[in-house]
């Protein structure tokens, strides 16, 4: 295993980059006019216009995660850069969560102010402060939730995390990659801004080579067609570096003769929302895939294998959106589940007969209500199941989520904190990885790759695909 | 007893009560004026579950992983929150029933669970110290609230068995402490017990309502 060792101090102090923000203006990008993508102002007083958005967006649940914190230490013994760095102090989540708490204490806690030096309370005065709580904020934590779980007062140190992002986001002090991506959802409705020529060209070019593979002519990848039993969701990832994912799943839905669709817009599950703590940016994304299940008059939603699309599509899209949910939406997981069970498809288990082990995605397991779920169909999919340890809600993150795979400055530490990960799949001998969303294919391939493991990342899809048994 | 010590127990007991009680009233309006998002998902879980078992946790070392491997840690904590809540009960038993601690056993087991407490107390202060991760994210208060509470457990234990004619001071010393908790908890973090039920609210209620915990959905 790797041992590189890397500073965190130069994490800290790297610099703002604003060259995409520049350009942005430049293009006189839509979004950027309309004033739904913001940009850093540099004239502006942006240490103050962070206590004032602070004050306007805080809940009571974040309110009380702010004041509860007893610093008893134990969410370092959760948090995989705490783990990693066992003598890098500042790696700790409730240090990290302190960075928002100390302003919170200071300018909007009223006891916190009656004596400052006693509870370490004090705001930013500089933009070099605001953005070295930028690469706290968004470089050294996954928002993976474990330390949530772990600590004794039930204080969601991420949600704290994403509360800050959201906040820096708004003021422009966000890294590139985040500024980009959120810039290409907010100007296309999906996060890889593929164009509706190139999503409809893929799906017509999956469907010819799965109509050929298959032999059968009929084989179809709808869009736009009303009434169906769901609506299909796909992450952009899959038209535009994986359309194997589409294939296998439009190859499975046709074994079951289930009647599903895509929609031409609103197609994207994924949400960068979620990982920029933008909730216009969240809300906005969300709705158009709802919107696309109604207006298509789809019985139900169904997202695909993505642990933060899920997330952000099942659980906090409708209220970033304040959207009351009016149609059920479900995990590919699910349909799956049911297809197996109902006799719908049938499967071969000595098909995939590599040992596979089961990644968790921290946002299905730790933020929304899949664990046994997948385990389900991977133990009837599957010669040889393994689990890894931890497993479950208490796995470890891919080190890849929250969007730290599109900030490529925080990739040397990212990658330095994946020995965790790299052990747990180490020790369990698979020769496959299997998981349930596609930031952690990502994720999990680059340490893999760094640490020289050897294993293949799949997803459950590809298995099912995989041991499929031609009905009779 | 001296009037000094009477009016330590009682008058200026009652009034740092209430100093205390008005604080958090206070504490509890402003943290109520915090806006509360409306979940509109359909639920899969019980939120009402979620919360029972967010707020039992306290009560199940198994159910976190950070206890669940350092169960001495979890040990630690039952005997210094014990400590907590006998020490807190002595300081009304003693003016308002004192014949409770005419009995020798029940002396002896306050001074006991009080001494256990005060030793925890000791061990925690020891790793605040001595960890470069809890000496990073330490306040002045919990230094200061660490230590007073050793104090506190230390004078209850020398006070408890509650008699003044052998001398005042470890009583003066212990209804001191007392008042000047009263005074300094609502600013220091020793009110988390305020905060426990909320955060462990919201996320309960959170977790339950999605499944993460409390799942209303079998498998075939």
């Amino acid at each position: 295993m790797s041992d590189e060792r890397i500073d965190v101090n130069d994490v800290l102090k790297l610099p703002l980059q604003t060259t995409s923000q520049a350009k942005a203006v430049a293009d006189k990008v839509p979004s950027l006019e309309q004033g739904r993508l913001t940009v850093f102002d540099p004239a502006a007083d942006n240490p103050e216009k962070l206590v004032r958005l602070m004050r306007e967006r805080l809940t009571r649940a974040l309110a009380v995660s702010l004041t509860g914190c007893v610093h008893c230490g134990l969410c370092a013994e959760a948090c995989h850069y705490a783990l990693t760095r066992p003598d890098d102090p500042a790696m700790t989540p409730a240090h990290k969560a302190d960075q928002i708490r100390r302003i919170f204490k200071r300018r909007i806690d009223w006891t916190g102010r009656v004596l400052p030096s006693l509870v370490h309370a004090g705001a930013p005065q500089t933009v070099d402060e605001l953005n070295e709580l930028k690469n706290m904020v968004f470089g050294t934590c996954s928002a993976c939730r474990r330390c949530t779980y772990n600590c004794p007062m039930g204080v969601d140190n991420a949600a704290l995390i994403r509360f800050a992002r959201g906040i820096l986001t708004e003021l422009g002090i966000v890294p590139e990659g985040v500024f980009n991506v959120s810039r290409d959802q907010w100007e296309t409705g999906n996060q890889m801004g593929v164009s509706e020529t190139d999503y409809l060209e893929t799906l017509d070019w999956v469907k010819e080579d799965l109509q050929a593979e298959l032999g059968n002519p009929d084989i179809e990848i709808p869009v736009d067609r009303e009434n169906c039993d769901f609506m299909y969701s796909l992450n952009p990832r899959e038209i535009k570096f994986d359309p194997r994912s589409v294939s296998n799943a439009a190859k499975v839905f046709a074994a079951a003769g289930e009647s599903w669709t895509l929609p031409s817009f609103g197609w994207d599950q994924t949400n960068f929302g979620l990982f920029s703590g933008d909730d216009k940016l969240g809300g906005y994304v969300a709705r158009n895939l709802y919107e696309a299940a109604v207006k298509l008059k789809a019985k139900r939603i169904v997202i695909s294998e993505c642990g933060h699309g899920y997330r952000s599509s099942r659980w906090e899209g409708y209220n970033w959106a304040k959207y009351d949910q009016d149609l059920p939406s479900e995990s590919v997981i699910m349909t799956l589940i049911r297809y197996i069970h109902e006799g719908r498809i049938k499967v071969d288990p000595t098909k995939n007969a590599l040992p596979v082990t089961f990644h968790d995605s921290c946002n299905i397991a730790r933020s929304g209500d899949l664990v046994e779920e997948p385990r389900w169909i991977l133990k009837r999919v599957c010669a040889d199941f393994r689990e890894m340890e931890p497993h479950g809600r208490e796995n470890f993150c891919c080190t890849g989520g929250s969007g730290l795979l599109s900030m490529a400055e925080y990739r040397p530490l990212r990658l330095e904190v994946a020995k965790i990960k790299a052990e747990q799949l180490k020790a369990t001998g698979a020769k496959l990885v299997c998981t349930i969303c596609h930031n952690c294919v990502d994720g999990l391939n680059d340490v893999i790759k760094h640490y020289k493991l050897g294993m293949k990342v799949v997803q459950v899809l590809d298995l099912v695909a995989e041991a499929l048994v031609p009905n009779a | 007893m001296s009037r000094t010590l009477s009016v330590l127990e009682n008058e200026v007991q009652i009034v740092a009560l209430v100093f205390m009680a008005t604080v958090y009233v206070l504490r509890l309006f402003w943290l109520f004026r915090f806006r509360s998002a409306p979940e509109r998902t359909y639920p899969a879980g019980s939120a009402a579950a979620g919360v029972g078992w967010s707020m039992m946790n306290v009560a199940m070392p198994w159910a976190m992983e950070s206890t669940r491997k350092k169960p001495f840690f979890y040990v630690q904590f039952v005997l210094f929150h014990v400590g907590v809540v006998l020490a807190i009960t002595a300081t009304f038993i003693i003016p308002y029933w004192p014949q409770v601690f005419e009995r020798a056993p029940v002396v002896r087991g306050f001074q006991l669970a009080l001494g256990a407490a005060f030793a925890v107390g000791l061990l925690r202060l020891y790793r605040r110290l001595t960890t470069p991760a809890l000496r990073l994210i330490s306040t002045a208060d919990d230094y200061l609230s660490l230590s007073l509470m050793i104090l506190f457990f230390l004078a209850g234990v020398v006070a408890m068995p509650n008699r003044p004619a052998d001398g005042e001071w470890p009583l003066i010393a212990f209804f001191g402490l007392t008042a000047f908790f009263l005074v300094y908890v609502p600013f220091s973090k020793i009110c988390h017990y305020l905060y426990y039920p909320f955060t462990r609210f919201y996320f309960g209620r959170m977790q339950g309502h999605r499944g993460v915990v409390a799942k209303n959905r079998r498998l075939p």
